[in-house]
């Protein structure tokens, strides 16, 4: 362990729901963010069912126009700042100081206080609901002018800003304390090239969220300035273009954020499953870093149609991104030839990522390209590739690391046979739901808007979207479903049910205050309890001739 | 702690070589006024590790063993209240001046008692040292 075990009785120990919400414990604080993000899941979910049926048949009526704008701004607001980015912090909080053999997070007040600030940012963007004009209603990127007081007037657009500031503030604080214990509480033997691959695409995650998480603050402040006050910062052509450079500077990285630590989880559910460690990891490391660098340098390719972006910078560096997304291709093959599969639920949902990450990515590249955005623009197509990213990349990843380590977390097995017939309804809802939105986004059919006319094909494509939308609904009741048995008649896991590779197996499930009881095992590789395994059998191998 | 600098070094360096390619490019100024505080924000993280630990943190290698005892603290009602009371602040600039002050007040009330938590950490760290000695 990093440090010889401190004394007990620092700060306020308290037991029940108290002490829960007061721990600075990182597992403690990494669940809380975890279950408060999936609330917000279920939230946003239902707003997103809610448009669907909207969008069901054309010329629908179900809402107002008003409503389906502030259906889909919170829709997407609640998706990004409030669950698929929270979570993926949640993971890192939660599983780096295990992985890296750290006693507990640097900064567990920090990183407390950005829980709660997070957590209140999030209900006092919700709380938009509760105002006479409704609750923002710009999209989840606010642009200005729209966003300006005379075209959205009313608190709930305030507090919508407000809302974002302290989310986003909130998830700065704990990446600190996530990318300081990377850098500061490795355990002894620990280093760097050592590391688990969850525990790089943590880190890589991390130093994106402190390089660009702040701009989004600073852009926010202003336009609350710009709302509340005469103060014209983004004003005229100039003021509109810096606003969206300043939101996209962090609007394209939290893309990234929303989809390395779900790769790091595919990544370390299939190389178990398959029974053989992540394969090329040096290669993996190079691309993580040359991923999340390039990543950072990409934003303006949301701003082609500006005539305010230098557009071949912008192409140039998102189609090089093709490159490092390669090398992780190239590592999950080689992590399954060879290897002994086994097919369960993470296997499944880790497998299923890459599979429609890809689509998502390779619409990605044609977007990239500006003569092709222009006609792309603003129609289904760009939700299209935006969901098969982070819907059916992202969301699927997660549930890889969801299979994987519950037990870790709970002690208890969740159910397999729920699990595939959650993964079945997911990737048959997800793809019923999404890939028709290529085909009558590339008809021209716009995005954000309520209702549609009567179009050949239109009707029927999105009747199959909302009915998808409602299977991928029933996924996630399966889900629940699935952890109210498996919590309710637990099956115990054990300390390592799937023959892990790093050292969150090593202890108990759930782990203890500290997280580790025992003396860690040797670390001389990424993957210490596969070398543990691997030199038992060696050991045993030589044995076999001497007894024969 | 040892070399846990080099990644941000790394990524700090991946970052400027594209700040420089950004502004030669482009010449646009918010674009490369965005980029160059990410760059520097890194920069600030590896200035913080290194003036912590100098040799350390730019050193290759596995981490060695224990140094200084660590106090972990459990739990913290200070950081929690901090917190509401930052959120009660900005929440008063939608809804008024009495959300503003009452936040005011919290947070001095949090800042004390994160005083008191880590006052008691030092005293348990002096409690360890001494018992260590006997």
């Amino acid at each position: 362990m990093a440090r010889p075990a401190p004394p007990a009785g620092q700060g306020s120990r308290s037991a029940g729901w108290i002490g829960g919400l007061t721990s600075t414990d990182h597992k403690r604080i990494g669940l809380n963010l975890a279950v408060c993000s999936l609330v917000f899941f279920l939230i946003a979910g239902v707003l997103a069912l809610v448009m669907r049926a909207q969008l069901s048949q054309p010329d629908n009526h179900i809402v107002s126009d008003q409503a389906y704008t502030e259906l889909f701004t919170m829709h997407g607001s609640t998706m990004i700042y409030l669950f698929v980015t929270p979570m993926a912090i949640a993971l890192a909080m939660y599983l780096v100081p295990l992985q890296i053999g750290a006693l507990s997070i640097a900064g567990g007040r920090a990183a407390l206080a950005g829980f709660w600030t997070w957590l209140l940012g999030g209900l006092v963007m919700q709380s938009g609901w509760l105002t006479a004009a409704g609750p923002g209603r710009d999209g989840w990127f606010s642009y200005v002018p729209l966003s300006e007081t005379p075209y959205t007037p009313g608190t709930g657009q305030n507090l919508w800003v407000l809302g974002v500031i302290l989310a986003v503030a909130g998830m700065f604080i704990m990446a600190g304390c996530v990318l300081a214990t990377i850098a500061r509480h490795r355990a002894p033997g620990m280093a760097l090239l050592r590391m688990p691959p969850f525990t790089w695409t943590a880190l890589v995650t991390v130093l994106m969220v402190v390089g660009s998480f702040p701009v989004l603050i600073v852009a926010m402040i202003l336009l609350y300035l710009d709302r509340t006050t005469a103060a014209h910062i983004y004003s005229g052509f100039n003021g509109i273009i810096d606003y969206q450079d300043l939101f996209w500077f962090f609007g394209h990285p939290v893309v990234y954020v929303m989809f390395f630590p779900y790769l790091g989880c595919a990544a370390e559910a299939i190389a178990t499953s398959a029974h053989k460690r992540w394969f090329g990891y040096k290669a993996f490391v190079a691309s993580m870093m040359a991923f999340s660098g390039l990543s950072m340098s990409v934003w303006a390719h949301h701003m082609f149609i500006t005539g305010g972006s230098f557009n071949e910078f912008f192409a140039f560096t998102s189609t090089l991104l093709i490159v490092p997304a390669g090398i992780e291709y190239f590592d999950m093959f080689g992590t399954l030839i060879g290897g002994a599969l086994v097919l369960r639920s993470s296997m499944l949902f880790g497998l299923t990522f890459f599979v429609q990450f890809l689509i998502g990515g390779v619409s990605g590249i044609f977007t990239a390209s500006p003569v092709l955005d222009y006609a792309a623009n603003d129609t289904y197509f760009v939700i299209a590739h935006f969901h098969y990213t982070l819907f059916a990349g992202s969301i699927f990843g997660f549930f890889a690391g969801v299979y994987h380590w519950f037990p870790k977390i709970s002690g208890v097995l969740l159910r397999e046979r729920l699990g595939k017939l959650q993964w079945a309804l997911m990737v048959v809802g997800t793809n019923m739901t999404f890939f028709p939105m290529f085909i009558v986004g590339g008809e021209g059919m716009p995005r954000r808007i309520s209702r549609y006319p009567q179009h050949p094909g239109w009707g029927t494509l999105n009747l199959i979207e909302s009915i998808g939308s409602a299977i991928i609904a029933a996924g996630v009741l399966v889900f629940i479903y699935n952890l109210w048995v498996s919590l309710r008649t637990p099956e115990p896991a054990g300390s390592d049910p799937w023959q892990g590779h790093s050292l969150e197996w090593w202890t108990t499930s759930p782990p203890p205050a500290l997280n580790f009881e025992a003396p860690l095992p040797p670390i001389t590789s990424y993957a210490p309890l596969q070398d543990l395994r691997e030199q038992a059998e060696d050991e045993a191998r030589e044995q076999e001739p001497a007894t024969a | 702690m040892r070399g846990g600098a080099i990644p941000l070094v790394v990524w700090g360096g991946v970052l400027a070589v594209l700040l420089a390619l950004n502004w030669l490019w482009t010449g646009d100024m918010i674009q490369v006024a965005s980029f160059a505080f990410a760059v520097l924000t890194v920069v600030g993280w590896v200035l913080a590790l290194v003036s912590r630990r100098p040799r350390q943190a730019l050193r290759r290698g596995p981490p060695a063993g224990a140094g200084e005892p660590q106090a972990v603290p459990a739990a913290s009602y200070g950081s929690v209240l901090l917190a509401v009371g930052a959120a009660s602040a900005v929440f008063g600039f939608a809804f008024g001046h009495f959300p503003i002050y009452f936040g005011a007040g919290v947070m001095v009330v949090a800042a004390g008692l994160i005083g008191r938590e880590l006052r008691a950490e030092r005293q348990a760290r002096a409690r360890w040292r001494d018992g260590g000695r006997r």
